[in-house]
């Protein structure tokens, strides 16, 4: 054994985009031990709600973050839709769910593009981010924006879709599901893929239920948990709803949990646009929540359970409104998951949790 | 599998050995969080097990020290050196202490900093929070103190010797005429004080409003 050497690791590094510091002790070429370290971006967004009525921080509460901006909007609406004692129309929740698996579809193809990117497939990482723009026409063609697409609002949605603009959604997704699918292929049996990720940085079951880890970096390791199991608004409706599951725990089962969930998230948009019940796509909401009232939320965004917490005190301010984002809830994953790996295994291990710091630091 | 959500208050002294059975029982950890109160701060700790999200409140005072779960939950020491970082509270034994240093922070505990126009607005909130609560008991309470105070007034001076009454009565007029003067007076220093157009312009709207009044008056005839 040789010499251990601290080696520092971000927050600029060509690996990452995020600002995500990691102190990597390795002895050899082997990481012996890892301290994550955040903080450099933090905004105060939550902050900001005090000085912001509870309909305005919905826009504030989408620029957490680029990617889960769909999933932070909705999540926030439903908390203080909650804390509001407010019934959201049913239109309003399958419009809602039908934008938000948009999000996750463009979500996990941007992930798969740049874990591509990291292990050196760069035209893969292309074809990737193609498919994605077409998922990006769809929001501009909906909601008028590509990435924060202000589309949510406290008691149902802005816009809706009209049956022409559904089918062409339809129609690219199965245009998408047909390319996709070829890609797909390549990434799950590819052996140079298969020789960067299959055994590596691997958590298993009992480790990653001691970890509280979330979404589909606990999936791959067979923890049995999704939000969108509970069937709340329109997930209720679909007609069987479960999870993707592998019990591997490597970065390969976590690369194969996100390529599969693209494919079930085409099939409950397909599921919802056949079911999609006629009506408003709101209601209005009046007065401000109680003094003292408080209400908590769980969603499951393309990184996994976000948590929401709102709390009122008697005007159209809240007194505080947090999120807990899935990557803070999976940095203790992520620091044992790096433990005893090559240093060359860091960049995989990391993207394949995807980790988001912009979302962890508000 | 369904979904439902709970808040229940926790003893901070409970804190660590309901962490503890918690752990036990097979809950999953969600999160700790800090809001700001009047007396201190309140911890909110969630824990969520086959759909059932349970958020234990802990009530702690501005010194408090809290005992770190992260000795049970490694997930938690992200939150924990959070809430020390952004509202100051004192979190013993975190597994990875970063002391202070999580977030790189301009202020010490930005999140228990109010400013003017929050501090004024929440107590504009209480005050008109409790006007509606003055009145909603007023009117379930029928009779009201304020006309039976004027009332005994009129009763005292009925009972009085009729001279004698009207000296008050003249009194109490001279007394409210002189602080009306005095009011005027007072405000038309400030508008001299001003700025001649913005005088102008106040002097204008208070001649409006006081011929809306009339008219009103009036018009109520």
């Amino acid at each position: 054994m040789g010499k251990a050497t601290v080696i520092p690791f971000g927050p600029q590094h060509p690996v990452l985009p995020e600002p995500l510091h990691l102190d990597l002790v390795v002895e050899d070429e082997t990481v012996v031990d890892c301290m994550p370290q955040i903080g450099f971006v933090h905004r105060g967004l939550e902050k900001l709600v005090e000085t912001r009525d509870y309909n305005q921080f919905i826009y504030i509460a989408e620029r957490i973050c680029g990617i889960c901006a769909m999933g932070h909007s909705l999540g926030y609406a439903e908390t203080v839709e909650e804390l509001m004692g407010v019934e959201v129309p049913k239109r309003a929740e399958y419009l809602r769910v039908i934008w938000h698996e948009l999000s996750r579809i463009h979500s996990h193809l941007l992930w798969l593009g740049l874990a591509a990117d990291a292990f050196g497939f760069e035209s893969m990482f292309m074809h990737c981010w193609r498919l994605r723009e077409r998922i990006l026409d769809i929001f501009e063609k909906t909601t008028g924006g590509r990435v924060i697409l202000s589309v949510v609002k406290v008691g149902g949605v802005a816009r809706d879709i009209d049956a022409g603009q559904m089918s062409e959604i339809l129609a690219t997704l199965e245009g998408i599901k047909s390319d996709y699918g070829a890609l797909m292929r390549t990434l799950l049996t590819d052996s140079s893929i298969k020789n960067r990720t299959v055994g590596v940085g691997a958590i298993g079951y009992d480790d990653a239920v001691a970890l509280s880890m979330v979404g589909p970096f606990a999936r791959a390791s067979a923890v049995n948990y999704d939000v969108r199991s509970f069937g709340r608004g329109a997930y209720g409706d679909l007609a069987d709803f479960q999870p993707i599951l592998d019990n591997q725990g490597d970065c390969y089962a976590r690369v194969k949990v996100r390529c599969l969930e693209v494919l079930q998230s085409i099939d409950i948009i397909a599921e919802l646009a056949a079911k999609m019940p006629a009506g408003d796509i709101a209601v209005p909401v009046k007065g401000s929540p109680a003094d003292g009232a408080q209400a908590s939320n769980v969603l499951e965004q393309p990184r996994g359970e976000c948590y929401y917490y709102a709390r009122g005190n008697g005007t159209k301010h809240l007194d505080r409104m947090r999120m807990r984002t899935p990557t803070s809830q999976n940095l203790a994953g992520m620091a044992t998951a790096l433990k005893g790996c090559d240093l060359a295994d860091v960049n995989m291990i990391i993207l394949t949790i995807d980790p988001c710091i912009s979302c962890t630091e508000r | 599998m369904g979904f439902r959500q709970d808040f229940e208050p926790l003893a901070l002294s409970e804190l660590h050995g309901f962490a503890e059975s918690r752990r036990a029982e097979g809950w999953r950890y969600v999160q700790t969080l800090a809001v700001l109160t009047e007396e201190g701060v309140d911890l909110v700790y969630s824990f969520m097990k086959d759909g059932h999200l349970a958020n234990s409140v802990v009530s702690i005072g501005r010194d408090a020290v809290v005992p770190s779960i992260s000795d049970l939950f490694l997930a938690a020491f992200v939150f924990e050196n959070e809430i020390h970082d952004l509202f100051g509270v004192t979190v013993e034994g975190i597994a990875i202490d970063f002391e202070g240093s999580f977030y790189q922070l301009a202020n010490e505990a930005p999140m228990t900093i109010l400013s003017p126009e929050q501090a004024a607005a929440r107590e504009k909130a209480r005050k008109v929070a409790a006007a509606k609560a003055a009145k909603a008991a007023k009117e379930a309470g029928g009779a009201s103190d304020a006309p039976a105070a004027e009332g005994g007034l009129e009763a005292k001076l009925a009972a009085m010797d009729p001279e004698k009454a009207a000296k008050v009565r003249a009194a109490m007029e001279a007394k409210a005429k002189k602080e009306a003067a005095a009011k005027d007076a007072e405000l038309e220093e400030r508008l001299k004080a001003m700025d001649p157009e913005k005088a102008a312009k106040v002097r204008a709207a208070m001649e409006a409003k006081a011929k809306r009044a009339v008219s009103a008056e009036e018009g109520g005839e």
